[in-house]
């Protein structure tokens, strides 16, 4: 007896200790490793800078001038409930979110009437069903029926939710690519955070557009562990999108403002400049930071933000996208027979890497290549994808094709070449009937007996 | 207490056959609001269902009576002590034989049902004649591969054929036949509507047939743990008139094939933007 009722008790305290875990977890951003490489005191600027531009995860913060679709939904208070006071909420009855996304908590609220005009405080809860918001009192803000507001990143949020469903646990929290089920992968989830993207429309030295990635997430990737999301709605995925670039943007603009710092104040380098050939004390070295933080950080966050943001409206822009200007040369076997000529030649060089027989196994892939970041050689044989992960030439009989299997996605492969990976681009070099040629002759490998 | 006890053993049978009788109104019961089966064969499964739960009902409800009275009649008679029995020959026969003979005669009401559905020589011809596609099961989605308008499909690959991913569409009134395959582990091709079930094993291609009876948009889940995303392994497939399918493969061919301008060429350019076209 006593063994059963002791045990039992354990047993029904399991479930008991486990519900706290049920909470969602408030998670943060993470820094890049580069970031987190320079000295504290540099570090903390960018940190602090990222915060303020985009929050986190569970508090987003809209930032102007980015190409995202924050979503901002304007409010106007109904009534105040009648609060004790030792509470430290308020809550107020509110209309005008009737027909947008149910969860509002932790988004900024910014008050656009009224007493607290111009001020922001945070959604502590919301309640959808009986539209109530409440948020923290403060002296400033009595909120009054008829103050009107904006509740702002909505439709950010409403990607976050569904990324973080769908996406998170391969991609992570911060699109940074190590979610919990990365490990799993061959090849791992991509780090959104150099804004790279390899399968796109766009010209050469352009980035994705929002159509390429929707494409990708409903498409799915073959050959890889990307699914296919063809059941979201159009909207859910172009939400997802729009939070993916977001989280891009956020990448980027850390990478630009540590790039800016790291040359001069790593934590490698502090050691370097103090030691007794550098010849510097750790004073001089901070103050000269201290210099650089007032005089020319603000500007090196405006150039950061405003470049990438730039970057990626250019990409949307219609002339951004490969568009060949004859239509494809007939599959004869005159043209894949120019093709496979092509695919030899010295001037493509395909066959360097993809091999001659188009198998991947070209000679490039027994050589030492030097990383094009550091300028070092890497360790190990074979080619390298600007993430830093092995990456063999695609092996052209398999048939699966993982930016799509049309001729124009072959196409634009030629014409812009793979961005972030050693596939160059031929857009430039090659006439178009040259490119259809070998299209042609690449598309018509899988089929070819064992040539 | 004994009465108690009575009434203990009969509340559990009373609550499983009430419980029983309202699933179909309170959505415990079929998939879809308990809709009927979207396939002819399907419906004949379902009938295999209903009689089965016919027959174990009468039974349970039968012995659990039977159980019910014998606790209470004692309850009632305390005088009466219980008796041992040292085998009963008649009894023996008699309950070895009336179950035999239910089993046997369900094993062999079915046998058309599962032939029609799993053995191969039974298949609708047409069906077999010319499949519709071939499904290949991944980590964690459904991909099809249709054989070009007006082609077979064939075993290997074809430089014509057409993909698609997460979405099968179907053609109504029609028996079709798919290939199964996967590419990884065993999955399981799921079709709750139809109420088909086949599983998916690495290195084997299973013919599966089915017939959907009317039109609409059906779930494809895969039935066997895979991994990690299982639950996330779920397509459509779309079951519409023969025409709206035609159309689809249509659409389908010409996305296939663009080539940024809105030209469709191939091998030879005349018969494929014909059949493009059509």
């Amino acid at each position: 007896m006593r063994f059963g009722l002791s045990r039992l008790i354990l047993l029904l305290l399991v479930p008991l200790i486990s519900l706290p875990g049920c909470e969602q977890p408030q998670v943060e951003f993470v820094f890049s490793k580069k970031t987190n490489e320079l000295m504290p005191q540099a570090a903390k600027p960018v940190k602090e800078a990222l915060l303020n531009h985009f929050g986190n995860p569970f508090a987003l913060t809209q930032f102007e001038g980015l190409p995202t679709d924050f979503g901002d939904i304007q409010g106007t208070v109904k009534s105040v409930e009648p609060s004790e006071k030792d509470q430290p909420l308020i809550r107020f009855h509110v209309t005008g979110l009737e027909n947008t996304y149910h969860k509002l908590q932790g988004l900024p609220l910014k008050w656009t009437s009224g007493k607290g005009q111009g001020q922001v405080l945070r959604i502590k809860s919301y309640k959808y069903e009986t539209s109530t918001v409440a948020v923290e009192k403060s002296a400033e803000i009595t909120p009054q029926a008829g103050d009107t507001f904006l509740v702002e990143c909505v439709r950010l949020q409403q990607g976050r939710d569904l990324y973080n469903r769908h996406c998170m646990h391969c991609h992570g929290m911060s699109g940074e690519g190590t979610g919990p089920t990365s490990r799993y992968l061959n090849p791992p989830p991509r780090d959104f955070r150099l804004g790279i993207y390899k399968y796109t429309s766009t010209k050469p030295t352009k980035k994705a557009q929002n159509a390429d990635l929707a494409r990708t997430v409903k498409e799915g990737i073959a050959g890889t562990y990307m699914p296919s999301f063809k059941l979201l709605t159009d909207d859910e995925v172009s939400a997802i999108v729009n939070y993916v670039v977001w989280l891009s943007i956020r990448g980027e603009t850390e990478k630009k403002m540590v790039d800016e710092l790291f040359q001069e104040y790593s934590k490698e380098e502090l050691a370097e400049r103090t030691s007794e050939e550098g010849g510097e004390t750790k004073e001089e070295v901070l103050e000269e930071l201290k210099d650089f933080m007032e005089e020319d950080f603000p500007d090196t966050v405006e150039f950061a933000t405003s470049s990438v943001a730039d970057a990626w409206e250019e990409a949307n822009l219609e002339d951004s996208v490969v568009v060949p200007r004859e239509p494809r040369v007939a599959d004869t076997p005159e043209s894949r027979e120019r093709g496979r000529k092509l695919y030899l030649s010295e001037r493509t060089k395909c066959a360097t890497c993809h091999g001659p027989q188009g198998r991947g196994n070209g000679t490039a892939t027994q050589d030492f290549w030097t990383n094009p970041v550091t300028n070092q050689k890497y360790p190990d044989r074979g080619l390298h994808d600007i993430w830093g992960n092995q990456l063999s030439p695609r092996d052209l009989h398999r048939g699966i094709y993982r930016g799509g299997r049309r001729p124009i996605d072959s196409y634009r492969r030629l014409f812009s070449g793979i961005k972030g990976t050693p596939m160059p681009a031929f857009g430039g070099s090659l006439s178009d009937q040259e490119l259809w040629d070998l299209v042609n002759y690449v598309m018509s490998l899988p089929y070819d007996g064992n040539r | 207490m004994g009465k108690g006890w009575c009434l203990f053993f009969l509340f559990w049978p009373v609550a499983a056959v009430a419980s029983c009788a309202m699933a179909p109104f309170v959505n415990w019961s079929f998939p879809y609001d308990n809709a009927q089966a979207a396939s002819n064969l399907g419906i004949r499964i379902d009938g295999l269902f209903y009689l089965i739960l016919v027959i174990t009902a009468i039974v349970f409800i039968g012995t659990q009576a039977v159980l019910v009275y014998a606790l209470w009649r004692s309850v009632n008679n305390r005088e009466k002590r219980a008796m041992h029995i040292h085998g009963n020959h008649k009894l023996e026969l008699i309950w070895s034989i009336i179950p035999g003979v239910i089993l046997l005669f369900l094993s062999i009401y079915q046998m058309n049902i599962w032939a029609d559905f799993r053995i191969k020589k039974y298949f609708p011809e047409a069906a077999v004649k010319a499949p519709l596609a071939e499904v290949t099961a991944r980590q964690f989605e459904w991909r099809f591969r249709y054989p070009a308008i007006g082609k077979k499909l064939q075993q290997k690959p074809q430089s014509d054929d057409l993909y698609s991913v997460n979405e099968l569409h179907v053609p109504f009134g029609k028996p079709v036949l798919i290939q199964l395959r996967s590419d990884d582990v065993q999955h399981s091709f799921f079709l709750p509507a139809l109420r088909v079930k086949q599983d998916a094993l690495p290195g084997l291609q299973i013919p599966v047939w089915f017939e959907a009876n009317k039109p609409g948009i059906y779930d494809l889940v895969c039935a066997e743990l895979c991994g990690w995303g299982h639950y996330k392994m779920k397509a459509h497939v779309i079951v519409e008139s023969d025409g709206e399918y035609q159309k689809y493969l249509k659409n389908l061919t010409q996305k296939q094939f663009y080539d940024g301008l809105g030209k469709i060429a191939s091998k030879d350019s005349s018969r494929e933007s014909e059949a493009a076209e059509k």
